[in-house]
């Protein structure tokens, strides 16, 4: 899909679909070509460029080491365990996020009184900062002081509070209650959008032939929500990966790398080791892996709409 | 025609905006220095970078600041406030681009020190200010014989009881040993609904508790050339906390516990033991008075005193070096002993100046502490290995918490000091 | 949308079970944001007392909502239009680029116009936390450390992606012939895009508006390094100064978070149906 010149040429330049040469396309993408060159490349170039050296810990740069720091990163023992969480930490929270969007988006389709004000509550967690977001649960699952575990002290499902924050696996599954949580408001929008683009007589059709309700979904809405979907699953990948606020304050506290993703290990590296050098090695191998991701996606997926 | 005109000015534009954004210094590889004109008669500009020690730190730092440029007009001093949790992430973004602070206030030092970025002390303080520090503190801020660091606070750790638990369980005597205190932690966990003893093992402070109980028994992490974690004393230490976890005296996954919520549990009176700070009394003079509490020496094996101690300090980034003068004026300015013994008496924590002990001698609230400090063991912060034990123990050590046996974590502990030579 | 005239032909009954389940929604997404109201309302001493109070046992302090702006952490006040300033900017700079690189890739092909999308995305992928030491450094050498208009950059380059490949499927709904027959009439491509899409793509620009906005408000790692004078700083890092070493003034914390979603839902209330309709154009063939 790169470069096809030789239906070009014969085409008129002043057609309403050409545009031609890429410098006849500069004018109208160059703005934004220009502002990725000007703010994005460098920083981006730089943490490749750290990636190869050997940093201090107090920050000086004080010699090239090649691809040293990518071999430390691929012999780290802990990394094997940290990978097995990304995948874990991306696909649940992506799935269960799709999901409890489907449901709530085919919810808040249906006609209702308030309907707008329940929607209107829903977009309150997009809006809102997440990591308050996250410390309110911290803090309500706290076992002394939260308002969580008092609500079930009290209704006597506990007899004291349980420290849900404490260990890796109860941590790691509050982290992925609240991803899903602040994930939901924008798949929801996203999906709601698409059903309410189903054409009426796409539905009627499906009915008149006596189709149930499940077969109906399966069949004949689903595959209509495709596009809606494309778009609302590839921006959920890219941001869960990269997610760090949330498993920070969540899982932060606990010892070892157990409850570690490879987000908030490089964090870990650059804040209590102070290794710039490994923390961007294992930057340029996060990225790496979300560009394979995303790339996959694109290309089976095509979330981008053909001209 | 118009549409020339209209796809012209949008060429010309692009081509302007990227000119302007090239000619703001994309070119070549000039950081930073722009600012600091030396020229006789102009104006010096400090950047000064400190951490929030509590709500009043930065209106303290303002008034210090506000009152010394009155009086030294050629001297102009920006303040930039952090957390705690960001303040070294900043640091070393700022040494990386060639901009740190002329003025910062933080726990380590040496690793910079080592690598040549401070300013010696005497460069950026007079003779009389380098000579009023008490010398076991000043001993702590040399490298290889050079001192760098200006110590600013100091604190201590001491045993806070609660009476009333106490009371309650049947404990009459203030525990002074690791066996006493386990019992009158284990008297309160079992017969009250309160627990016993806090230890926090979490990120936040991990190393200040387990230096508290390694001290207990004559034990340290090393000094200015090595890191000694894994000593049979600290071993010992540590296999005692395991069994005052073990033993269910503690609150509950102490692993993953910090220190403020947990002294915050003692505050409110659910938590018979914790170990801490000056600051802790002014806490609970405002968050809960009622609290029936009493402040002791730290429960050691034997019962000899001993306890950690804490110093931060003040230092200056060389940079270029054309502002020692003018560093050397605020430093001067700040530990004259009515400004500094005013600024460290209001953060609650203790002198550690010659002059501001004397004045400071009879403060109710810091005797207990400044008691404990000639027996303090402090973080072997002038060892450039330091911050990489430091963080070790704060992502490890909960460890101990959790199963794991303590030799095994002190040993890796000590593999993180020794990776980082 | 009336009581009664449902399309589905809903029953009463029904129509109740639903209001009842969506209370049960409203109140599952409102709750965290009730307990950080409720915080901001309680004392100091008492967001912290063992066991918790559901509700401010000494009467609500509102005056926690008039204290924070005048507090000795950080100026409050002058975070909040530091931060509008920052986000309506970036917003602002990001339409200004998006909308014409996204309507000239939907309209027209060009060689290396696949490239160009995959790099606009690609920015999207970067983390902020180890990019922050590189922006430093840039910033330095632009002359631009501590300024907002740094962080306008910042903001607007990294939130180039969904705006420009939203705004994409959006111009590529609007049937071609709409553009065709303005050639005709002698419009140039710029007058089309203004005069003929822009009104048609509206909902669109909204939903790109929103993202953009969203994403900008609540930056932190960027200003934490870029922006050094307290005044400069957005909310997002003043929230930081109310921690202390060994206390945080958790009521201001809860309140200033509260005061911040409060911008971002008035503006959801103004576009809400439009966002519907702009996510239902672009999204869906």
């Amino acid at each position: 899909m790169s470069v096809a010149t030789a239906p070009k040429r014969t085409a008129k330049r002043s057609s309403a679909r050409e545009g031609g040469s890429f410098l006849a396309a500069l004018p109208w993408i160059g703005p934004a070509l220009l502002l990725i060159l000007a703010i994005v490349v460098f920083p981006a170039g730089y943490m490749i460029y750290n990636s190869t050296r050997k940093i201090s810990q107090v920050g000086t740069d004080l010699k090239g080491v090649g691809l040293d720091n990518f071999a430390k990163v691929f012999a780290d023992p802990a990394l094997p365990r940290i990978l097995l969480n990304t995948v874990v930490w991306v696909v649940v929270v992506v799935a269960f996020t799709v999901l409890i969007s489907l449901a709530l988006a085919q919810f808040l389709n249906k006609p209702f009184p308030g309907r707008t004000l329940v929607r209107m509550a829903v977009i309150v967690p997009w809006a809102a900062s997440v990591v308050m977001t996250t410390t309110v649960f911290y803090y309500a699952v706290d076992p002394n002081y939260g308002i969580f575990n008092k609500f079930l002290t009290d209704i006597g499902i506990l007899d004291e509070g349980f420290g849900f924050t404490k260990n890796a696996v109860p941590a790691m599954a509050v982290a992925i209650v609240v991803a899903i949580f602040v994930s939901i408001p924008f798949t929801t929008y996203t999906i709601l959008a698409g059903l309410q683009a189903i054409p009426n007589e796409t539905l009627e059709a499906a009915r008149m032939d006596g189709a149930n309700r499940w077969g109906t979904y399966l069949f004949v809405i689903l595959p209509q929500l495709r596009g809606a979907l494309a778009v609302a699953v590839l921006i959920n990948i890219i941001n869960v990966f990269n997610n760090l606020p949330i498993l920070k304050i969540i899982t932060g506290a606990i010892p070892g790398y157990s409850a570690d993703t490879l987000m908030t290990y490089i964090f870990k590296v650059l804040q209590f080791d102070r290794r710039l050098d490994i923390s961007s090695a294992l930057s340029v191998v996060n990225f790496a892996i979300v560009l394979v991701i995303v790339a996959i996606y694109v290309k089976t997926v095509k979330p981008m709409k053909e001209v | 025609m118009k549409k020339r005109n209209l796809r012209g000015v949008v060429v010309a534009g692009a081509a302007a905006a990227a000119l302007l954004l090239t000619s703001c210094g994309f070119g070549g590889g000039n950081t930073g220095g722009n600012d600091d004109v030396s020229s006789p008669g102009a104006v010096t500009t400090l950047d000064m970078m400190v951490p929030s020690y509590s709500d009043g730190t930065k209106a303290l730092w303002e008034k210090v600041i506000k009152d010394f440029e009155a009086a030294n007009t050629d001297v102009k001093v920006n303040l930039e406030m952090q957390s705690w949790e960001n303040i070294e992430g900043v640091l070393k973004t700022k040494i990386q681009g060639n901009k740190a602070p002329d003025i910062y206030n933080g726990g380590a030092f040496a690793e910079f020190a080592a690598e040549g970025l401070l300013a010696p002390a005497t460069d950026i303080a007079s003779e009389a200010t380098v000579a009023d520090f008490q010398p076991s503190f000043a001993e702590n801020e040399k490298v290889d014989g050079t001192q760098y660091g200006l110590p600013l606070i100091a604190s201590a750790r001491a045993l806070f009881y609660n009476k009333t638990l106490m009371e309650e369980a049947g404990v009459t005597e203030v525990p002074k040993t690791w066996d006493e205190l386990h019992d009158a932690a284990k008297a309160i966990s079992d017969k009250t609904k309160s627990d016993g003893y806090g230890m926090p093992l979490g990120n936040e402070e991990a190393q200040g508790e387990s230096l508290i109980w390694f001290a207990g028994n004559g034990g340290n992490f090393g000094d200015a050339t090595n890191i000694a974690v894994d000593t049979p004393a600290n071993v010992e230490a540590a296999e005692f906390m395991q069994k005052m976890v073990k033993d269910g005296v503690t609150q509950k996954d102490p692993g993953a516990t910090q220190r403020t919520p947990m002294l915050n549990t003692f505050i409110q009176g659910k938590l018979g033991f914790a170990y801490g700070l000056p600051q802790t009394v002014g806490q609970i003079k405002t968050e809960n008075p009622k609290l029936e509490y009493g402040i002791a020496p730290v429960a050691t094996k034997s019962g000899e005193p001993a306890t950690l101690g804490v110093a931060d300090r003040l230092m200056s980034f060389k940079n270029d070096g054309s502002k020692a003068a003018a560093v050397k004026k605020f430093m001067d300015y700040f530990f004259s002993a009515d400004v500094y013994t005013d600024w460290v008496s209001t953060e609650g924590f203790l002198p550690t100046t010659m002059s501001g002990s004397e004045k400071l001698a009879g403060d109710e609230t810091l005797k207990p502490f400044l008691d404990m400090l000639p027996n303090a063991v402090f973080y072997p912060t002038t060892n450039p290995a330091w911050n990489a034990t430091d963080g070790a123990f704060k992502s490890l050590m909960g460890q101990i918490a959790t199963g794991k046996s303590a030799p095994d974590v002190l040993k890796e502990i000590q593999a993180k000091a020794d990776a980082a030579k | 949308m009336s009581f009664l005239v449902t399309e589905d032909r809903a029953s009463q009954k029904t129509v109740i079970w639903r209001m009842v389940a969506g209370l049960g929604v409203a109140a599952l997404f409102l709750v965290p944001y009730a307990v950080m109201l409720i915080g901001s309302l309680k004392t100091r001493s008492e967001i912290l007392s063992i066991p918790p109070s559901y509700m401010p046992r000494e009467g609500a302090q509102w005056s926690n909502y008039l204290t924070m702006w005048d507090t000795p952490e950080t100026p409050v006040a002058y975070n909040l239009i530091s931060t509008i300033v920052i986000s309506l900017c970036a917003t602002l700079l990001v339409l200004l680029v998006a909308t014409p690189a996204a309507y000239y890739t939907a309209r027209f092909k060009f060689p290396g116009k696949m490239v160009f999308m995959f790099l606009v995305i690609v920015t999207q992928m970067l983390q902020p936390a180890v990019l922050t030491a590189g922006l430093f450094k840039q910033m330095l050498a632009m002359n631009l450390y501590d300024t907002w208009l740094a962080m306008i950059l910042i903001n607007a380059a990294f939130n180039l992606a969904f705006a420009v490949w939203i705004m994409h499927s959006f111009f590529a709904s609007v049937p071609k012939e709409v553009d065709e027959a303005a050639q005709i009439d002698g419009a140039g491509k710029l007058r089309v895009l203004f005069k003929i899409n822009l009104p048609l793509v509206w909902p669109g620009i909204v939903t790109a508006v929103i993202f953009t906005f969203v994403s900008c408000w609540n930056e932190f790692a960027a200003s934490l390094v870029i922006l050094s004078t307290a005044e400069n700083q957005p909310l997002s890092v003043a929230l930081t100064k109310f921690v202390g070493q060994y206390s945080t003034a958790w009521q201001y914390v809860f309140g200033v978070s509260i005061v911040a979603i409060i911008p971002v839902i008035v503006l959801f209330m103004l576009i809400e149906k439009r966002l519907i309709g702009g996510l239902s154009a672009g999204a869906v063939k």
